[in-house]
This record gives C-alpha cells, structure tokens and sequence, in this order.
C-alpha cells in the first residue's frame, strides 16, 4: 500500500471510531419502549406501594429542577441545587443517602433509631436519635395497606383524578404511572403529578410535577440507576471522622405540643392548599452580613432580595411582595404575613384575607 | 549454512528494539533541564495548597471564607488534598505541560533538526510515533504521580494517618486510600494521555513547538467556555473537559462509577482520534 493511501486509511479510520464513541456517549439514554404490563386499577397500585416495605437497594436519584426558582442559591447560602443522590437501602429501616452538591456531599446515614448527618464541606457531624415510636407510623394511619389505601385514594379522590396511564421504563425497569390530575374546580397552576411505580417490587422510582405550557416537567426526582440487592452492614454504620466537629442532637419533645400563635396555619385543602402565618416585621429590616460570610463583605436586606425577585402587589391584605415559580407563589405583605401554595396570586390574596 | 543465517541477519540489523529506543528517548527527555524544572513545580503545588490551607486554619479564617468547598474539606483531610491538587490543576495546568511535552517530542525536535537522526538510524515512521508517544505517556505518569505522592505526603504529615477520609465521612484503611489515589492518578493521567495524543498530531504538523502549547490551551479554553453554555449543550458530550468533574468520585464512598467511566471512554476516544492523525502526519511528512 502507498504510504499516502495508508494513511489517510489510519486518519480517517481513527477518527471514525473515535467519533463514533463520542457520538455513542452523546446518545441520551433511549427511554425504551413502553413495556406491556398486565392492567391494574389506581387503588391495587397505591394499596401495593403501601404495603411494601421499602427492599434492600442501592439507586442513584437525579433531581432536575425546572422550578423558576428567581435564585438558584437562596441568601442563607443554602444552595437548593442537587446534583444528585445515591440512596442505600437494607431493607429493614437502615438506609443511607448521600446529596451531591458540586463538590460538597451531605451524607445521612440511619441504623435503627440513630440518625448521623455528615457534612463534608465543614467537616461536621451531627447524631439524633430517634424515639423508638417515633420512627413508627403515625398512629392515626390504618395498619391494614388496604384499607389506608381505600382511605388514601378516597381523600385524594375528592381534589383530584387518580388513574393508571399506561407504563413507562424508569431507570430500565418496567413500571406503571399512576397520575394524579386536578380536578376543573381546583385553583392550581399545577396540570398534574405522576409517579411511576416499579411493576415488579412496588417501589415509587420517578416522581414528575407537570405543569402548564410545557411537556417538560418543572420538577422531577427519579432514580436513573437502581439496583435491588442486598446491601453490606458496613454501609449503614458511621463513625465520626478525625477532625470533625460532633454535635449531637436529643429529640424535641416539645415537637408535638400544641402550635402556638406564630405556627403556620393550612388554609384549604387537596391542591388548592395554602400555608399561611406570621412572622416579624423586623425580618426584612436591612441587616449586616453574617460575620462568617465576611469576605463578600455584603449586608443583606432582605426588603432589596424581595424587591428584586418579587413583584410589588396590593390587594385586600394591604401591600406586599408577590415571587411566582412555575409550580406556586408566595406573598409577603409589609405587614408580616406570608402565604404559599401551588396556586394563583388570586387564591393566595383570599387566603390571606379568610383569617 | 553461511548462506542462510546471513539474510537472516541482514534485517534483524536494520531494526533496533523497541525498549532501547524508549529508553534513549527517556533519557532524553528526563535529561532536559526544563523538564526537571516542570517537574519540580509541579510537586512544589501540593506543598503550598497544603501549607495555604493550613495557614488559613491557624488563623482561623475558618470554613466558609469563600473559595472551592473542596479546597476547603482538603483542610484537614489527607485523601481530598491530592486529589483536590489533581482536580485543580486537571483544569489548565497539565494539559498545558503535556501539550509541552508533545510540543518537543516531534515539533521541537524537527526545529533543531534533532529529528532527522532518529531517521537516519534508521527508525520507521510508525515505530518514531510510538517512541514519541511513549515518551509523552511516561512524562505525564511522572507529572501526575509525582503530584499525587507529594499531596499524600503533605496532608499526612499535617494531620496524620487518621485523616484519610472520604466525602461521605467514613474514614479509610491506608490501603484502601491508596486504592483511591491510585484510580485518581491512573485516570487523571488517561484524560492527559488524550490531550497528549491530539498535541501529537498538532506537533507533526508543525516545526514550532510553541504553537502545540497555544493551540492546546486555546482548546481547552474554548471546551470549558463552551461548557459553561447551555445552548450549546448538544455539543458539550463532544468535549474531553465535560468528565473532569467526575475524578470527585473517586472521594466518594461507595465509589459512583458511571462519571468516571464515561471519562475513561471520551479519553479512549480522543486517544485514538488523536494517535491516528498523528501517524496519517508523520507517515507522509517530508524529510
């Protein structure tokens, strides 16, 4: 062969597998045909999530955030961006989930009753510890699955339509969809909640919050990798590393006592919930900077977040802030009231005017 | 008889063996004083991330006080210092050095004329690529190494052997840690050797070694802006940089391995894509 022949054969040879790889990489991983599954009603599919108790599983959950959110990283520096979590399960009530954020991973690990919370970006530990009753079911929720079931779908059933719309492969598994859609007389700006349910082990593995205008969902949490196998004793045990500042943490007991005047209070019901409550005045007075957070050396007034990321509105409640995301909004008047729901400015103004 | 061994030995003459001529060419390379020097920076950068956080942690500027939370856990952390060094310097730093390296191997070497030596020994074209390009791989190996050790090194005499503890909190057997530093290394270095094999083939198309650096560093400017854009989103599984993010991984415990593989298979991919140009070059290079 001629020395030119060979090698454009070899460059060209080369970048064809070399393309061809990046190309396979660039491939967004095909979602796979709908797998045929035998049919099932709305109330067997929630009565068979309730009954299952969680099985030993390792899974990676992908969280992706169409909210709108006017900050990607809230003022607090709390950063409600996640890159994604890796949960282990053993399947009897020992778990461990880790939170990705950059560089930065929260770890939480439960054995038993006790409950570690590691951060690794300040190296710092935290132990709680669970009341044995505590970490049982809330008393007043029926035992039998299927009867909370019946129960569940029936209340659920008076907002909202609850069906099995077809299935879905989730993370390669076959799974159904079970959608939960608004009905007509609902104020909510949300088109309707689905949750694929593994058709095999009866697990949740997307949850997918739609809303108006668009097909992409404005949240959706949905494992994008998941493994049902038994999983090693030493991943749900934690140890504090060197160095780590530990602090530990005694369950409230106070937690159940009656809400005082400042609690939140629920206004409504089904969608067309909305948190209302109270809070000082004070709060949006301009403030300096935490100390810890000197280097940028900013003073935070909250009144100039609020006027930046909200919109100015006045209705019966006086005058106030009003932040719309895709999924609800929120209003804050001068006054020191908020409410907020996955509702319209509208319904957010009666209820504040409805106390 | 005689007649029948002296064709035989006629060939086996006009080819030297591979392993004599890498080691000439490493001898080569490890004897040229600004590869020293690289080298020696390079295992400087360990030794003053270490000794900035540790100041900082005197001080107590405390955590918080800005910067990469990386940096910031590598503090008092010797398993993160390495690799945090690794991922820091992975951005610009030694795909510059590699592009150096690659640069010299043939670009610099045709500039002096050294190159025609090689060819007069005589060294076919395809066995001069590979020399070349084991060369370049060995260089980066040593970079990276030597890195990771120094890291090592620094965050264990600043918090001792307890300190080897991985992002999820559960802290590491010393042999298990090196397991970890190992994988970042051998990682690291495959994401260089791609680098390297695409400055090989911009070094057999030039004589000056200084354009194989620039070109190189315009490159993975432009990849890392371009990942920073959305809009262009369908582009950025074509870029090398896109998986330098996920050599954190390997500080996780229960180590994720789908970012890492998929490194592993962007880098095959530049390697091959690079290395075959290279050849196409050099084989129909004149003189």
């Amino acid at each position: 062969m001629q020395p030119k022949t060979k090698a454009i054969t070899a460059a060209v040879a080369a970048s064809a597998v070399g393309a061809a790889g990046l190309a396979w990489l660039a491939m967004p991983a095909s979602a796979g045909e709908a797998p045929q599954l035998p049919s099932i009603s709305a109330e067997e599919l929630v009565q068979s999530v309730l009954s299952t108790k969680t099985p030993a599983l390792d899974g990676t959950v992908q969280v992706d955030n169409n909210l709108g959110l006017p900050v990607s990283a809230l003022p607090g520096g709390v950063n409600v961006n996640i890159d994604a979590a890796h949960v282990y399960n053993d399947g009897n009530g020992n778990s461990k989930l880790t939170v990705e954020q950059g560089s930065a991973d929260t770890t939480v690990v439960r054995n038993g009753t006790t409950v570690w919370t590691y951060s690794s970006k300040d190296n710092t530990a935290n132990k709680s510890t669970l009341q044995p009753d505590m970490a049982q079911q809330p008393s007043d929720v029926p035992t039998d699955p299927a009867a909370a079931a019946t129960q569940l779908v029936a209340k659920v059933r008076e907002s909202s339509t609850v069906s099995v719309e077809g299935t879905a492969r989730v993370a390669g598994r076959a799974a159904y969809e079970l959608v939960l859609t608004p009905k007509p007389t609902e104020h909510t700006v949300l088109r309707e909640v689905r949750v694929a349910v593994d058709a095999e082990k009866r697990v949740p593995l997307r949850l997918a919050v739609m809303t108006y205008g668009t097909a992409d969902p404005a949240l959706q949490v949905a494992f994008s990798d998941i493994e049902f196998a038994a999983q090693p004793a030493s991943e749900f045990q934690f140890t504090p590393p060197q160095g780590a500042k530990v602090t530990e943490k005694q369950p409230d007991v106070r937690e159940h006592a009656a809400p005082t005047k400042d609690e939140p209070k629920i206004v409504g019901d089904g969608w067309d919930t909305v948190v209302t409550g109270t809070f000082s005045p004070d709060a949006l007075a301009p403030q300096q900077g935490h100390p810890q957070r000197g280097k940028n050396g900013q003073s935070m007034d909250p009144t100039a977040l609020l006027r930046q990321f909200g919109k100015q509105v006045s209705g019966p409640y006086g005058t106030g802030y009003l932040i719309t995301t895709k999924v609800g909004s929120a209003l804050i008047t001068d006054d020191g009231r908020f409410a907020a729901g996955a509702v319209t400015e509208q319904a957010l103004s009666d209820a504040l005017s409805a106390k | 008889m005689t007649t029948a061994t002296l064709p035989a030995a006629a060939p086996k003459r006009t080819s030297v063996p591979l392993p004599r001529l890498y080691l000439a060419e490493l001898r080569w390379i490890f004897r040229r004083p600004r590869t020293l020097i690289v080298l020696g920076l390079l295992a400087l950068i360990p030794v003053i991330v270490a000794i900035a956080l540790g100041v900082g942690r005197s001080t107590d500027n405390g955590p918080g006080n800005g910067g990469d939370a990386l940096l910031t856990s590598a503090t008092a952390n010797a398993l993160v210092l390495p690799v945090a060094v690794l991922i820091v310097t992975l951005n610009l730093l030694l795909p510059l050095t590699t592009a150096m390296s690659a640069g010299d191997a043939i670009a610099g070497e045709l500039s002096h004329g050294t190159l025609r030596g090689w060819l007069l020994a005589p060294v076919s074209r395809g066995r001069l690529l590979t020399v070349k390009a084991l060369g370049v791989a060995t260089f980066t190996l040593a970079a990276v190494l030597l890195m990771a050790v120094v890291g090592l090194l620094a965050g264990l005499v600043m918090n001792g052997t307890g300190s080897l503890f991985t992002l999820s909190g559960t802290t590491l057997s010393f042999g298990a840690a090196l397991g970890h530093i190992a994988i970042a290394v051998g990682w690291v270095t495959l994401q260089l050797w791609a680098v390297g094999a695409v400055a090989l083939a911009i070094s057999a198309c030039t004589e000056h070694p200084m354009l194989v650096v620039v070109s190189v560093l315009a490159g993975t400017i432009v990849s890392t802006v371009l990942l920073l854009l959305s809009s262009v989103s369908w582009l950025h599984p074509f870029l090398l940089p896109k998986s330098w993010d996920a050599l954190v991984d390997v500080l996780r415990d229960p180590m994720p391995s789908s970012g890492l593989t998929e490194g592993v298979i962007r880098a095959v991919c530049y390697l091959v894509i690079g290395l075959g140009l290279a050849y196409a070059r050099i084989t129909t290079k004149d003189g």
